[in-house]
C-alpha cells in the first residue's frame, strides 16, 4: 500500500499534474475570495469556498482520470495485481494519494481566511467548518472519479464521464424541483429506476436469476406499496434524488449550519465508492 | 513447484482454456508452446493470479493462488507479454518501486536493485527514463522486475519477442542458468527456442493440452519415419537404382540445396524407421560412389507441431 501511495504521489509531482491541480484550485479560491470578500465586501469566507466547489467539475477529472485507466492501458496492472498486495490495499494506496494532493491544496486554502483578518471581523468557525466540508466533498468526488477510472482504459472517457456525473450532482436539485409531484408518476419513475438498476446489475453480474429476482421484488414491492397506501409516495422522488445530491449538502455550511449528518454522508459515499472500485477491479479479473 | 489442475477459462460461449492440468517440478524449465491465440497468455495470467479461473486450481509451492493469493504471489516473478513498466519512471526508480511493492525488507532493497540490474546488464541505463529505452532494454527491465526478491517460480511470457539475435542468445543463456535454481514456465511460439532451453515441453492448441513430454521424446514418439541426408558424387540414375535395390527404403528425394560442383544431396527414408546409414555407407563403398556427407535428418518440434495440429502457417 505504501509503495503504491508513494509512487502515485511522486508521479503527480513529477508530471506537473499535481502542481497544476493545486495551482488551479488556489487560483479559483483566490478569484472567488476577491469577488465575494474583497470586492463584494462579504465577511463570510465560506462563500469563496462555495463558489470554488463548482469547479470540481474540472479539477477532479484532472486528477482522477488516469489513476486506474492508465495502469490498464500500459499493462502495468499486470505488475501490481500479481504483486503480493491485495486489491483493497492497492486501491486504498491510490485513493490516499489523491486525497493527499487535494489535502495539500486545502491546507493552503486554510490560510486564506486569515487574509480577511486585515479587513475586520471574520467568522473563523464558519470558514473552517466549510473548508472541512469542502475537503470531504472533494474526497467524495475523487472516490467517484477513481471508480469511473477503474471502469475503462481510456483517460479521456474517464474524464468525460466524471465530468458528466459531477455536473449531474450539481444540477440534481434543480431537476428535482422541476419534477411533478403526482403519486402515480412517482411510482412510474421509481419503477423505471428499479429497472435501470436491474439492467446495470445484469451488465455487471451477467446473472439472469439475480437480476430477474431483483427486478420482480423491487417492482412488485413498489406496486404493492402503492396499492396499500398511496400517501407513502408523497415527496418520494425528492427524497430518493436527495440521496444523490452530493453538492446541496455542502451549500448549507456557508450559512454556518454545521450538519454532522452531512460529514457522515460524505464519509459513507467515500467508503461506498472505494468499495465499488475494489469490486469493479475484482470483477474485471473474472471477465478478462 | 507449480501444480495446475483442470484449469478452465470461459468467455461467454468461448473456452479459451479447456481443462488444462500439469505440474512443473522444482528446478525444471517447462516450455509452453502453442500458436497465437492458443490460450498461453490466458493460462499464465491465471497461474499468476492476475485473472481468475472459471474452474480449476493453481497451486504454487503448496499455496493456492485463489485461497492464499498473497503467499502464493510472493513465490512468483512474472514477465507478461508486454513488459509492465512505467514509461515515465527511471530504471532504478522503477526497480526500487518493485522491491517496495514486493515487500522486500527495507534494508535489503538497495542491494536487491543492484543485484537485478547487474544480472540483466541494465546498470548503465539506471538513470534513463524507461520510455527512452529500446525494446530490448525494456524487456530486460521487465525481466529484472520479475527477478526482484529472487522468487522461486518464474513465469515468462514470450521473453525473447522483439529482441535482436544477439540479445536472444544472451537471454536464452540467462534463462537456462536461472533454471538451475528456479521453477520456470516459458511460453513461446518459436519451436526452436523451447527445444534449446526447456527440460519439458507442453503443447496446447485451442486451450487444450496436446502433449507434455521432453523435446526428445516428443520428436521420437511422434516424429514418424526418420530420414538420412547424404551428399555423394554419382550419376543420379545410378544412385537411385542402387538405393532402390536396398530393402526397406520408402523413398529417395533429391534435395535442391547447392552442395558443390558435381555433388548432389539426397534424402533417403526407411519404411520402418530402422537404421539405414550403415547400409547406405556399404552401398556407396561397393558401387564406388564417393560419399562426402552422411547424417540423420533431425525431426524438429516444428514438424511435430504441424503434424499434431494440422495448422501449418499458424505456427511461426
Amino acid at each position: 500500500m505504501k509503495a503504491i501511495y508513494k509512487k502515485e504521489l511522486r508521479s503527480y509531482f513529477t508530471s506537473f499534474l499535481g502542481y497544476l491541480f493545486v495551482a488551479f484550485l488556489l487560483i479559483f479560491v483566490s478569484i472567488f475570495q476577491y469577488l465575494y470578500n474583497l470586492r463584494g465586501e462579504y465577511a463570510n469566507f465560506a462563500l469563496a469556498v462555495n463558489g470554488t466547489a463548482t469547479f470540481f467539475l474540472l479539477l477532479v477529472p484532472m486528477l482522477t482520470m488516469r489513476i486506474l485507466a492508465e495502469e490498464k492501458r500500459q499493462r502495468t496492472d499486470q505488475l501490481i495485481f500479481t504483486a503480493p498486495v491485495s486489491v483493497t490495499r492497492i486501491v486504498l494506496g491510490k485513493y490516499l494519494a489523491l486525497v493527499t494532493v487535494f489535502g495539500i491544496a486545502c491546507l493552503f486554502v486554510c490560510f486564506y481566511p486569515l487574509i480577511l483578518h486585515n479587513y475586520g471581523a471574520t467568522n473563523y468557525a464558519v470558514a473552517y467548518t466549510t473548508i472541512l466540508a469542502f475537503f470531504l466533498l472533494g474526497c467524495t468526488y475523487m472516490a467517484i472519479g477513481m471508480f469511473i477510472s477503474a471502469l475503462t482504459e481510456s483517460q479521456v472517457f474517464a474524464a468525460v464521464v466524471t465530468f458528466i456525473v459531477i455536473l449531474f450532482t450539481l444540477m440534481i436539485d434543480m431537476l428535482v424541483a422541476m419534477l411533478p409531484t403526482g403519486h402515480l408518476l412517482a411510482l412510474g419513475v421509481l419503477i423505471g429506476l428499479a429497472l435501470i438498476i436491474s439492467v446495470i446489475t445484469y451488465v455487471m453480474m451477467k446473472s439472469k436469476i439475480v437480476t430477474g429476482a431483483f427486478a420482480v421484488i423491487s417492482v412488485g414491492g413498489l406496486i404493492i406499496a402503492y396499492l396499500i397506501n398511496e400517501q407513502w409516495f408523497d415527496g418520494s422522488l425528492a427524497k430518493v434524488f436527495g440521496w444523490l445530491s452530493v453538492q446541496s449538502r455542502f451549500s448549507l455550511f456557508r450559512f454556518g449550519i454545521v450538519d454532522i449528518s452531512s460529514y457522515v454522508y460524505y464519509l459513507s459515499m467515500i467508503f461506498l465508492f472505494v468499495f465499488l472500485t475494489v469490486q469493479a477491479i475484482k470483477k474485471r479479473r473474472w471477465e478478462a | 513447484m507449480i501444480k495446475v489442475e483442470n484449469l478452465v477459462k470461459q468467455y461467454g460461449d468461448f473456452r479459451a482454456v479447456d481443462d488444462l492440468s500439469f505440474t512443473v517440478e522444482k528446478g525444471e524449465i517447462l516450455g509452453f508452446l502453442g500458436p497465437n491465440g492458443a490460450g498461453k497468455s490466458t493460462t499464465m495470467n491465471m497461474i499468476t493470479g492476475y485473472n481468475s479461473a472459471t474452474e480449476g486450481n493453481v497451486t504454487i509451492n503448496g499455496f493456492n493462488i485463489y485461497d492464499e493469493p498473497e503467499k502464493a504471489k510472493r513465490c512468483i516473478g512474472y514477465l507478461p507479454e508486454i513488459p509492465p513498466v512505467y514509461p515515465d519512471m527511471r530504471v532504478r526508480e522503477y526497480l526500487s518501486f518493485c522491491t517496495e511493492l514486493k515487500e522486500i525488507p527495507k534494508k535489503d532493497r538497495a542491494a536487491e536493485v543492484e543485484r537485478v540490474m547487474e544480472l540483466l546488464h541494465v546498470k548503465h541505463m539506471q538513470n534513463k527514463l524507461i520510455k527512452h529505452l529500446s525494446k530490448g532494454y525494456r524487456q530486460r527491465v521487465g525481466l529484472a522486475q520479475a527477478l526482484v526478491g529472487n522468487p522461486e517460480v518464474l513465469i515468462l511470457d514470450e521473453p525473447t519477442v522483439g529482441l535482436d539475435p544477439m540479445q536472444i542468445t544472451w537471454m536464452r543463456g540467462l534463462i537456462r542458468s536461472l533454471g538451475k535454481e528456479h521453477t520456470i514456465i516459458l511460453s513461446s511460439h518459436i519451436l526452436f527456442e523451447v527445444n534449446a532451453v526447456c527440460d519439458r515441453v507442453l503443447i496446447i492448441n485451442h486451450g487444450k493440452k496436446l502433449v507434455i513430454d521432453t523435446p526428445e521424446n516428443i520428436i521420437r514418439t511422434l516424429g514418424g519415419t526418420s530420414g538420412v541426408r547424404l551428399v555423394v558424387r554419382a550419376e543420379e540414375e545410378d544412385f537411385r537404382m542402387a538405393v532402390g535395390s536396398l530393402p526397406n527404403i520408402s523413398r529417395c528425394e533429391k534435395l535442391s540445396e547447392d552442395v558443390g560442383e558435381g555433388l548432389t544431396a539426397y534424402a533417403v527414408y526407411s519404411s520402418d524407421g530402422a537404421e539405414i546409414r550403415d547400409r547406405l555407407f556399404a552401398l556407396c563403398a561397393a558401387r564406388g560412389f564417393c560419399l562426402f556427407e552422411l547424417g540423420a535428418i533431425q525431426k524438429t518440434l516444428e514438424d511435430v507441431f504441424i503434424a499434431m495440429t494440422g495448422e501449418e502457417g499458424s505456427t511461426i
